[in-house]
């Protein structure tokens, strides 16, 4: 059966996606779910919950609530929070149990927005489909809400798609000391170490870094509303940043978009499973400081223009596991939970991916932003 | 761009009216979107000759994926109107309500409106509004108004009160508002007087009154509506009248 896990872990959903992306940003988002499900997005799909608070709500739908309709709770219960908690926005997503009850999302935020009069906007998540889709969906409506023009600033510089679902804790200061080595300025970190003020400044960027799948959404819209091109590539390793940065400062002054990270060399000494843009840059930066060839499967939903010349873009369990034995790769780069489908021979380099393994190797996760990777791929 | 949903009681006469509604639209030159929201799907099979098209869920189940063009669920009718169907579960199984919301979303994704460009999209809705996914036609972006079909007998008439209360519950939501009542007549005493009591008191109006027609049933038989099969008898002049009022009113809010 396509799409059906058996064997490995399956990815953090949608919803999840949201609550990760708007984690830091002083807003209230309010999932539309049964009680108890607030653990899943909020504790085990993310490692801030210890540290930074945030207002996270879960609407503790029941079952006569889904038989009868009954939105007027999920409004009447946000609005009364939002009167206490006073959050800078409202984001109200949906699970799999309002999906199939055909709950409008847009026009309950509006009725939230209309009794609140706190900016109150839908994020159309199911609980179905990929963290990617619903981070995605999150960042481009923040940034359409709270990006206003500026002035540009010279080698200004958004990080966009940056969440604890792709990349350990402290990925935000590795990527700002990487960029002030470069005498770029960050503008904003979307969204890790980032706050709404951040976003209202986007536009002053000259270029915008996507480093996720996530940021994809968010970039293309401030190229079409600003006119500010997106680099993709995440500067992994001790060579790749420096192209990185060159492929950025000749975005800036064409004003081209460049999938940079999908440039990489195709080969088969190695196969990378993992986000798209952050399994691609790897495979830049093995071959700057290796000189080893790599092919990545991106194992979620992916715009195909981020991948290189001979990488794929394969989901279900059986493919991947085919995948693999057919290529016969030295060695697999990939969360540890790949061990269990990488054919016999074949050697596992496991890098824990938040959004696949959450807590179970969150301690073994590393930066790989700006540093020498020779040790962690030992 | 017109966008109507009919609603009404079961068997009043949706797809009828719907159908010859879509008909008189095409034959006054406007190109026009049939959708039928039920899972008996067969509000277009008479403008498609009684050669039905593909539903959507029908192809869901057959393929077991989403369909990637238009052309694989639709079917161009009398006077070039697209007919879609969404199609439903198996009988007693499933969700039809969430059936019709997943053909929306993926209409939506096919582009259905940026590519066709209608002039009107005519909604064709079950029964009444029995949950979320019946009133996905009426939400934001899908129809603006609705027309309710309905006889002078009490439950079709019971059924309009209903489905009235309904859509006026939506207000706040910027959903389509009741447009008025198609009298579909089916000949019982005081008819009109009967409608026009339901009509006064919700303040609405009358749009459209329709015959008893044995012209109607005659060319239904023969597989097609009566605005193709005689655009000029009784039914089919009301229906191309309604046309011209609902062009008319477009044309002017445009």
């Amino acid at each position: 059966m396509k799409n059906v896990s058996k064997i490995i872990a399956c990815y953090a959903a949608d919803t999840s996606g949201v609550c990760s992306a708007l984690y830091e940003l002083g807003g209230m988002t309010v999932v539309h779910d049964a009680s108890g499900c607030n653990s899943t997005y909020s504790t085990h799909d993310e490692p801030r919950w210890w540290d930074i608070k945030s207002n996270i709500y879960i609407s503790a739908l029941t079952e006569l609530d889904a038989i009868m309709g009954n939105d007027e709770k999920l409004i009447c219960d946000t609005v009364s929070a939002a009167k206490d908690k006073k959050p800078g926005f409202i984001a109200v997503c949906g699970s799999p149990m309002p999906m199939m009850t055909g709950v409008d999302f847009d026009a309950v935020a509006m009725e939230i927005e209309s009794r609140s009069g706190v900016r109150t906007f839908p994020l159309h998540t199911n609980g179905t489909r990929s963290y990617i889709e619903g981070a995605s969906e999150a960042f481009e409506a923040v940034v359409r809400e709270y990006a206003l023009p500026q002035e540009r600033a010279k080698n200004g510089v958004n990080v966009l798609g940056l969440t604890p679902l792709d990349f350990p804790l402290g990925a935000d200061r590795a990527v700002r000391d990487w960029l002030s080595e470069n005498d770029f300025e960050c503008v904003c970190t979307l969204a890790m170490g980032c706050t709404l003020e951040d976003i209202g400044k986007m536009a002053s960027a000259s270029v915008n870094l996507v480093v996720s799948s996530s940021g994809l959404a968010a970039a293309r819209y401030l190229k079409e509303k600003y006119g500010i091109p997106f680099v993709c590539g995440v500067p992994f390793g001790l060579e790749f940043p420096y192209d990185l940065a060159g492929a950025m400062l000749r975005a800036i002054e064409s004003g081209e978009d460049c999938y940079y990270s999908a440039s990489h060399t195709p080969g088969n000494d190695l196969v990378i499973i993992g986000e798209g843009i952050s399994a691609t840059s790897l495979a830049c930066a093995i071959e700057a400081d290796r000189g080893v060839r790599s092919t990545v499967i991106a194992a979620q939903p992916i715009d195909e223009a981020m991948l290189g010349a001979g990488d794929v873009n394969i989901t279900a369990e059986e493919d991947i596991e085919r995948f693999l034995a057919d290529r016969q790769p030295a060695a697999v780069i990939a969360d540890p939970i790949y061990k269990y489908i990488t054919p016999k021979g074949i050697k596992l380099i496991g890098i824990p991916h938040f959004a696949f393994s959450g807590r179970c190797y969150q301690k073994h996760m590393k930066n790989m932003i700006n540093t020498d990777i020779k040790e962690i791929l030992r | 761009m017109i966008k109507l949903a009919l609603y009404g009681k079961g068997g009043i006469g949706k797809s009828t009216c719907t159908a010859n509604l879509s008909a008189a639209l095409a034959s006054l030159g406007k190109r026009v979107i049939q959708i039928g929201c039920d899972p008996k799907a067969d509000s277009t099979i008479n403008l498609l000759h009684g050669e039905p098209v593909l539903p959507v869920m029908d192809y869901m189940r057959k393929f077991d994926e989403e369909p990637e063009r238009i052309e694989q669920i639709s079917k161009i009718g009398y006077g070039g109107v697209m007919c879609i169907e969404t199609g439903g579960p198996t009988p007693g199984l499933g969700c039809a309500g969430r059936g019709i919301i997943t053909t929306f979303n993926l209409l939506e994704q096919l582009e259905l409106f940026e590519r066709y460009k209608p002039d009107a999209v005519l909604y064709d809705v079950l029964g009444d509004v029995v949950c979320g996914g019946f009133a996905a036609p009426i939400r934001e972006g899908y129809a603006a108004q609705v027309l309710i079909v309905t006889s002078g007998e009490k439950m079709a008439l019971y059924a309009a009160n209903n489905i009235y209360s309904a859509v006026k519950n939506f207000e706040d939501r910027s959903y389509a508002k009741v447009r008025g009542v198609i009298l579909n007549r089916r000949n019982v005493e005081n008819e009109e007087q009967k409608v026009r009591a339901f009509t006064e008191k919700a303040g609405i109006e009358i749009t459209a009154d329709i015959p008893r027609s044995a012209d109607i049933i005659k060319y239904e038989d023969m597989g097609m509506t009566a605005v193709e099969g005689d655009p000029e008898c009784e039914a089919a002049r009301r229906f191309i009248d309604l046309a011209k009022t609902l062009i008319s009113e477009d044309e002017k809010n445009e």
